[in-house]
């Protein structure tokens, strides 16, 4: 495929508001995990949540947009001078030209939750909580075109735990066929209780902080995050240093809630998106892997590491710094491995302490400073939806 | 120069195959003699045969009318089900597990059932359509509100564009639940599926189709048809002139509006060397 200029990102998520306060915590080791705190959910496990989302306010233009989602969404692209690239990004190319693809698995359903909990009389909504366009899938594509005056298409993706890195590959199909010339791709979302009580009743929660490939792993954090990145056809963006070179998109055809037992769906993934960038597995020099702490997850996933890689390869899960961000976490990855690449500073896999004597492939356990000219970033899905995406510099 | 395929509508892809279900028909036929003005006998619910009977009995109604158009769409357009890219589309979604899940949430948020829950996905068709199938393509699942069938019939264009595979684009609403009638007008659930595959690989297609993104500041509304007006209010019903110049072997265009200022431009040129009607599935 055409390689896509990567401009301006940027993330929030319980590690950092912003890139630099996620760089931090990643640097000093420190966990934005914390024991389940939120008032309205009494479930012992860790979150990670971000501070002071209920106090953002959205902007008079989008007031009827409001939920903690969207707040999310706000908070997150105040940060790192994302509106202000947006507007730069207006100045070269037209509105209309420039799509919005957001990615979520729940959207606004924490607004949907809190609707029901205070229904009148007669099971109708109050008033205050009659926002159609809040209680739908496409509720942050919504809110962020009408917050950004970004004019071309806008979708929402929601394919679980998947949904914001499928959004890179929309956008080069979009951007591909000629239907715009940049988008702003995005990735949302935040607790609720329909995922802390729905990854309950599944028991893939887990009572401590998650410890991706650990021996002792025992479930998944859930945790809350938004990163926004704009891409766009080659020779748009005069500063871009960054390139997304391939994606890859498959389906496990295997089971709703359980990952293929060998993989399959996940070595489609890597393979297509490996062929899209024409590179081969040797060429990739760190993955940042999907790596939830579930059991089954991690096991699988270090199975196919084995498959296609030598240990040259580095590899590394950040989940112990922000929590499984579902929806959000295909963006806030690939964002994460996007600064490990400009700066050099890979992330190692916090709380690993003990690997999985069955471990096929060595997880770094440790950050390590080392040159990545190609990553790949792993996204799998609930459905056996999975995606993964091949980033690499530009010259010049 | 950048490529701009649909843009300069260089690119059309035939239709393939087509897929309905309402509580009104149950299939193309049904739906093809109602546009004819003849009466069906309609009361089945949606099969989904294609779903083996353990999974059938955990997938949720909204996951059966999916699967029930899709595999009518691939049956008429000759095409093995496990050969096909997915792209569906909603507004809502699984209205009935979303009230499920909100009313079990605000009520004894520990009864919740694993099963609803890893059905509450978007994107739970398309789970269960490659899990019965066995198709390892890309699966979307996207949402654009009122113009989610529009977006979804432009993601799925470019997706069998850009692929050069054959893309089943499907879309949905289910009827509001009570508590969602206050602010989600859909009264009659309806759903379709459109097989788009390239140009000259289906032997006989419906038609071709062909799209056009168009800047447009107008706002304008969606499309709706006089002629079943009782699915006013269901996003999805924007698509059923299209549906019914397919059955009827029309020419047909519309422009659907997709953002503020964007307008998806449609074509449909029938094919002339079959009459639709009297098409029929192969069983």
């Amino acid at each position: 495929m055409n390689p896509l200029e990567i401009g301006a990102y940027t993330c929030t998520s319980a590690a950092g508001i912003g890139l630099a306060a996620m760089k931090r915590s990643i640097a000093a080791r420190e966990s934005g995990l914390r024991p389940n705190d939120l008032a309205v959910c009494g479930l012992d496990t860790w979150i990670g949540r971000v501070d002071g989302i209920e106090k953002v306010e959205i902007p008079a233009n989008a007031s009827h947009l409001l939920s903690r989602n969207n707040q999310l969404a706000w908070l997150g692209l105040q940060q790192d001078g994302m509106l202000d690239s947006i507007e730069r990004l207006k100045r070269t190319v037209s509105v209309e030209r420039i799509g919005v693809i957001m990615g979520t698995s729940t959207s606004s359903i924490g607004r949907t939750e809190e609707a029901f909990a205070n229904l009148l009389d007669d099971e109708q909504m109050a008033p205050e909580f009659r926002q159609p366009h809040v209680h739908t899938l496409h509720s942050p594509g919504i809110f962020v075109a009408a917050v950004t005056g970004l004019a071309g298409p806008s979708m929402t993706i929601s394919t679980a735990c998947s949904s914001s890195a499928k959004v890179f590959a929309s956008a080069s199909r979009w951007i591909g066929q000629g239907l715009v010339d940049a988008v702003l791709v995005g990735g949302v979302d935040s607790l609720c209780l329909s995922t802390l009580y729905g990854f309950n009743s599944l028991e893939l929660i887990s009572a401590n902080p998650c410890r991706p490939f650990d021996r002792r792993r025992d479930g998944i954090n859930v945790g809350e995050a938004c990163g926004y990145c704009i891409v766009a056809r080659r020779g748009t963006l005069p500063d871009a240093r960054m390139l997304l070179l391939g994606y890859g998109e498959s389906s496990d055809a295997h089971h709703m809630a359980h990952p293929h037992p060998d993989g399959l769906g996940a070595l489609l993934a890597i393979d297509r998106a490996l062929e899209r960038a024409q590179l081969s597995a040797s060429d990739i020099d760190y993955v940042n892997l999907h790596g939830t702490a579930t059991p089954a997850n991690d096991s699988i996933e270090n199975r196919v590491l084995a498959r296609r890689f030598d240990s040259r390869t580095k590899a590394s899960s950040t989940k112990g710094w922000t929590g499984h961000t579902l929806g959000a976490a295909g963006i806030l990855e690939s964002i994460v491995t996007l600064e490990a690449m400009r700066t050099g500073d890979m992330p190692g896999t916090l709380n690993l302490e003990e690997p999985d004597p069955d471990a096929e492939f060595p997880i770094e356990q440790a950050n390590l400073a080392m040159d990545i000219r190609h990553a790949i970033t792993n996204s799998f899905g609930f459905g056996g939806n999975n995606a993964t995406l091949v980033l690499g510099r530009s010259r010049g | 120069m950048p490529r701009s395929c649909l843009g300069d509508r260089v690119d059309s892809l035939d239709l393939a195959g087509v897929g309905i279900w309402s509580e009104r028909f149950a299939s193309w036929d049904q739906f093809s003699a109602i546009v004819r003005g003849e009466s069906v006998d309609m009361t089945s619910q949606p099969q989904a045969k294609l779903i083996p009977p353990r999974d059938r009995r955990r997938a949720s109604m909204f996951v059966r009318m999916a699967i029930e158009v899709m595999d009518h769409a691939c049956r008429m357009g000759r095409v093995d089900p496990s050969s096909v890219a997915t792209v569906f589309g909603s507004s809502l979604g699984d209205v009935e597990i979303t009230d499920y899940m909100c009313s079990a949430l605000a009520r004894e948020p520990l009864s919740m059932s694993p099963t609803r829950f890893h059905n509450s996905v978007h994107n739970a068709c398309s789970g269960y359509w490659s899990i019965a199938t066995g198709a390892h393509w890309p699966a979307n699942a996207v949402s654009a509100y009122d113009h989610s069938p529009a977006v979804a019939l432009l993601e799925g264009a470019v997706l069998a564009i850009e692929e050069r595979i054959p893309v089943l684009v499907a879309f949905q609403e289910a009827r509001a639940t009570h508590t969602f009638e206050s602010i989600f007008p859909a009264r009659n659930p309806l759903s379709i599926a459109m097989l788009l595959m390239q140009t000259s690989v289906c032997e006989r297609p419906l038609g071709t189709l062909t799209l056009a993104l168009e800047h447009d500041s107008k706002s304008k509304g969606l499309p709706v048809t006089p002629r079943l007006p009782e699915f006013a209010g269901t996003f999805t019903a924007s698509m059923l002139d299209m549906l019914i110049a397919a059955a009827e072997g029309s020419d047909y265009s519309e422009r659907f509006p997709i953002s503020h200022s964007s307008t998806l431009a449609a074509q449909f040129s029938p094919s002339h060397l079959v009459c639709s009607r009297h098409r029929e599935l192969p069983t």
